[in-house]
């Protein structure tokens, strides 16, 4: 049976939600900056952005994450493990590019070895996604065989209503439909004509350009210098990206106890593969650059068959120097075959 | 005939006679109100070239990475006068020869672009002596004279809440042409000076290290500021440190290419006013 | 783990010996270990640092890891005195698939510091020495000082059953120096083993590995039959950092252990 969600029924869900037990985040402009926090009130909301500055994938891959707590004495060591509270989160207001982030990133969290903390996290949570009805000229979701609408990675799929009321509901998961049954009463039965969803122009074709990718001659091309020159090296387009994991293990403490934590690193960074000898494999910008491509679209494509990328364009948006992932792509995917 | 078509002539010239080997300038960016660094090497490229007040960022950065400027053959770079201060301090701290620079000056006044005639930043010394006396960035005073007017704590408390953003991706430190050490401090580990976990207290220790090594250095040209994707207003903390080392020093950050370093130079009629 | 004891192998290298501390975790290596595969050594407040086990899997009662002081854990791990804890994660990566040596001959090849991993499959070898054909080693290093396991070369010099051609680079020999002078890759070719029904495994780095196996290859030898470790920047060692890829491969999961065909077949600027 379909159902609708009434704008003005959400502090009702709130409420529901809150009194079962769970801590609902959504997107809400606080200290100068949109992403997911807590919310307790339906006005605390920024539902109206095109997508809140920082991602959900903040929430379950941790900035800086505590591991292990050791406590050193004579002749023995304790340590603690310290995996995350099992603390049930509802995630409202999700973009499909941010929920997708979190169903590509299962893939390399679960391979072979289970990284505890992700999934912890992601057994916990429920996620419910609005499609998007506007973009801007950074989405890219059509260009990595995603869409304003893709389900991947969602619990819940609400659709605006074009009468601007509310959302149709759409439940994708048995997790989802639980969370929607506990809310059965505050949603009203039937259906209603839904706003039509953004219109995102495909800015390259990710399929030639993976063939071009995997054709070990384009290793060494010229192309990554050019595309990458302006690139200064810093951690924003990983930092900001749905899909990037890649993570820097720190001690911090001191001789007697301390904290082992997982912090998030980027292949972008000029030390992220030096040798204690000196040595760096990949010692220029350029480098650093198809390193970041190839895996995206080239190595993680191959062993999970999915891009690492949800088009979100956050990568070329917040770029200080007007860098990202969709020139380089539309440069590879018009070169003459 | 603009500044733009003026300077793309230039660039033109520059390059075809030789002259220089690279001219560093802005570009379309991706959406029409973005511009971009780009590297013009022939004079075909040259027409890539635009000006216009889109152009703020500060590109004098793009002169130090390694070995730019080793074959001894000059780069052409498009600045502002924060941009023509940056070039001295770097001068001023041996990182390029100020020879080998070629400036195209320009400055955005009332959303217009104009030139500003000279071709090495000793050029500019007049220029940049009069902006010693305007002051420190005046668009910044509202926000700066609202902070200095809260208590200790609100000050902190207002702090605490925009470092708990940070994510350590260091845009700031990248963007900044001051920020050039090989190995920065963060990336030392024997023994690990600065921690680099985003925690409130890792947080304070890279942003207040980082405002105290640009302590009389910053130019401000607000890169750092536009850089950071999670909106922490670094200008004010780098106007604050410059706003000391104007007020205890005199030390106007870049206004001569033989000017010592503030924290590491001592006056015998410096301030003592930490002495009782 | 608990250091048992510690060598001083070659200026700034060590060895150390380590014990399990809990008996499960000793089973779990007993049953998971093979030669070839690596460890993570740390030391809490420190953090860890990736090196073989040194030690062969015929002899899995304790760890032996051998590691050069260049950097903040090692030079902590090479202070730490027996009795002192260490930690260790693994055994992890893939190993050198040493029941299809059996019935071979066996060149080891290695240079340096590089001789640890190489060790590991010698004793594995060794240990069981009836399975195998002829068993050459070469090993070079800078300078005398320099050569690492110098008891156990003179336990290799005395077997019969071991050539053992020792060399160290022009101008590290030492006055009363009685083997060969010269690099590894140019007494390779002297030395002409025969590639037929041969297995090498040749340890070292890039640069030595390249004009080696340009010798080996002039000697008859075929990539495939050529097997090599590779290293690279690690922190987790189970494959979710990121870090140690070379093009799509995994060096944490997919290696370290490679045949030189594989080595050749990653793109070359990335290692």
């Amino acid at each position: 049976m379909t159902r609708i969600l009434l704008h003005d029924r959400l502090d009702d869900c709130l409420a529901a939600w809150r009194s079962s037990g769970f801590r609902v985040l959504a997107p809400t402009r606080r200290d100068d900056l949109t992403r997911f926090d807590e919310v307790r009130s339906a006005a605390e909301m920024a539902l109206d952005i095109i997508m809140p500055e920082r991602t959900i994938k903040d929430h379950f891959f941790l900035q800086t994450e505590p591991m292990i707590r050791y406590r050193i004495k004579k002749q023995e060591i304790d340590t603690e493990e310290m995996l995350p509270p099992e603390q049930k989160r509802l995630f409202f207001g999700v973009r499909p590019c941010d929920a997708s982030g979190l169903a590509i990133d299962d893939q390399l969290f679960g391979w072979d070895y289970k990284d505890a903390y992700w999934f912890q996290r992601r057994e916990n949570s429920v996620i419910v996604t609005i499609a998007c009805t506007k973009a801007d000229d950074f989405c890219m979701c059509t260009s990595v065989q995603l869409s304003p609408d893709s389900t991947k990675g969602s619990d819940v799929m609400l659709h605006p209503l074009k009468d601007g009321r509310g959302w149709q509901v759409v439940t994708l998961t048995d997790r989802g439909k639980s969370l929607v049954d506990g809310i059965a009463s505050i949603l009203q039965e039937g259906t209603a004509e839904t706003a039509p969803t953004a219109s995102v122009p495909v800015k390259f074709d990710v399929d030639k350009v993976a063939s071009w990718l995997a054709d070990p001659a384009s290793f060494e091309s010229h192309l990554w210098k050019e595309v990458s020159q302006r690139c200064i090296g810093c951690g924003s387009c990983t930092f900001l990206c749905p899909t990037c994991h890649c993570f820097d293990i720190q001690d911090e403490g001191d001789t007697y106890s301390g904290i082992r934590r997982k912090n998030w690193d980027s292949c972008s960074f000029a030390m992220f593969t030096m040798h204690t000898s000196g040595h760096n494999p990949r010692n220029t910008q350029s480098t650093r650059w198809r390193q970041r491509i190839m895996h995206k679209f080239n190595y993680y494509r191959g062993k999970f068959d999915v891009n690492s990328c949800s088009g979100c364009g956050r990568c070329t948006r917040q770029c200080p120097v007007d860098m990202g992932i969709t020139e380089t792509l539309q440069v590879i995917s018009n070169l003459p075959r | 005939m603009g500044i733009q078509e003026q300077y793309r002539i230039e660039a033109a010239e520059l390059l075809s006679s030789g002259a220089v080997k690279l001219v560093i300038g802005y570009g379309q960016g991706s959406t029409p109100d973005r511009r971009r660094p780009v590297f013009i090497r022939s004079a075909e490229e040259s027409k890539q070239l635009l000006l216009d007040s889109y152009c703020v960022a500060n590109l004098s950065g793009y002169l130090v990475p390694e070995g730019l400027l080793s074959d001894g053959k000059s780069v052409g770079v498009f600045l502002k006068p924060d941009g023509i201060r940056s070039v001295n301090i770097l001068t001023a701290e041996a990182q390029v020869n100020p020879d080998q620079v070629v400036i195209f000056g320009f400055d955005i006044e009332n959303g217009n672009t104009k030139p500003l005639s000279g071709r090495k930043a000793i050029d500019f010394a007049p220029l940049i002596e009069s902006m010693k006396s305007t002051g420190l960035s005046p668009e910044l005073q509202h926000e700066a004279d609202r902070l200095e007017q809260m208590s200790a704590s609100e000050r902190f408390e207002y702090w605490k809440a925009q470092f708990a953003k940070c994510i350590k991706c260091y845009a700031c430190r990248q963007v900044c042409p001051m920020c050039y050490c090989r190995r920065c401090i963060v990336d030392v580990n024997q023994p690990q000076w600065v921690n680099t976990s985003s925690h409130t207290l890792g947080n304070f220790e890279w942003n207040i290290v980082r405002a105290f090594h640009l302590a009389g250095r910053c130019v401000a040209c607000g890169g750092c500021d536009r850089a950071c994707p999670v909106n922490i207003p670094l200008r004010l903390i780098n106007h604050r440190m410059s706003k000391e080392a104007l007020d205890a020093f005199d030390h106007f950050a870049g206004e001569s290419a033989d000017q010592k370093p503030v924290l590491a130079t001592f006056r015998q009629d410096d301030p003592e006013t930490f002495i009782l | 783990m608990r250091v048992v004891s510690k060598r001083e192998e070659a200026p700034g290298v060590r060895t150390l010996k380590l014990e399990f501390l809990k008996e499960e975790d000793h089973e779990f290596f007993k049953a998971n270990y093979r030669t070839g595969m690596f460890g993570l050594y740390g030391i809490f407040g420190e953090g860890e640092s990736t090196f073989c086990v040194a030690s062969p899997e015929t002899r899995k009662e304790y760890i032996e890891c051998t590691f050069r002081q260049s950097g903040r854990v090692t030079s902590t791990l090479a202070n730490a005195d027996a009795g002192d804890i260490v930690t260790f994660r693994g055994p992890y990566g893939n190993r050198f698939p040493i029941e299809e040596f059996e019935g071979k001959n066996l060149l080891f090849i290695a240079g340096g510091i590089a001789l640890p991993p190489t060790r590991s499959v010698i004793w594995s070898c060794l240990d069981q020495r009836e399975k195998f054909g002829k068993v050459t080693i070469v090993y070079g290093a800078r300078t005398v000082a320099d050569l690492v396991y110098k008891n156990e070369l003179d336990e290799w010099k005395q077997r019969d059953d071991v050539n053992l051609v020792l060399t160290v680079d022009p101008g590290g020999e030492t006055p009363d120096w009685q083997d060969h002078v010269g690099f590894v890759p140019t007494i390779l070719e002297q030395a002409a083993p025969s590639p037929d029904n041969t297995i090498a495994v040749l340890c070292g780095p890039p640069i030595m590995i390249k004009f080696t196996l340009t010798a080996l290859e002039k000697l008859g030898f075929s990539p495939g039959n050529v097997y090599t470790t590779l290293e690279n920047r690690m922190k987790c060692g189970v494959g979710k950092c990121g870090r140690c890829n070379v093009g799509s491969v995994y060096i944490c999961k997919e290696g370290p252990v490679f045949t030189a065909a594989e080595v050749q077949a990653m793109p070359q600027q990335d290692l």
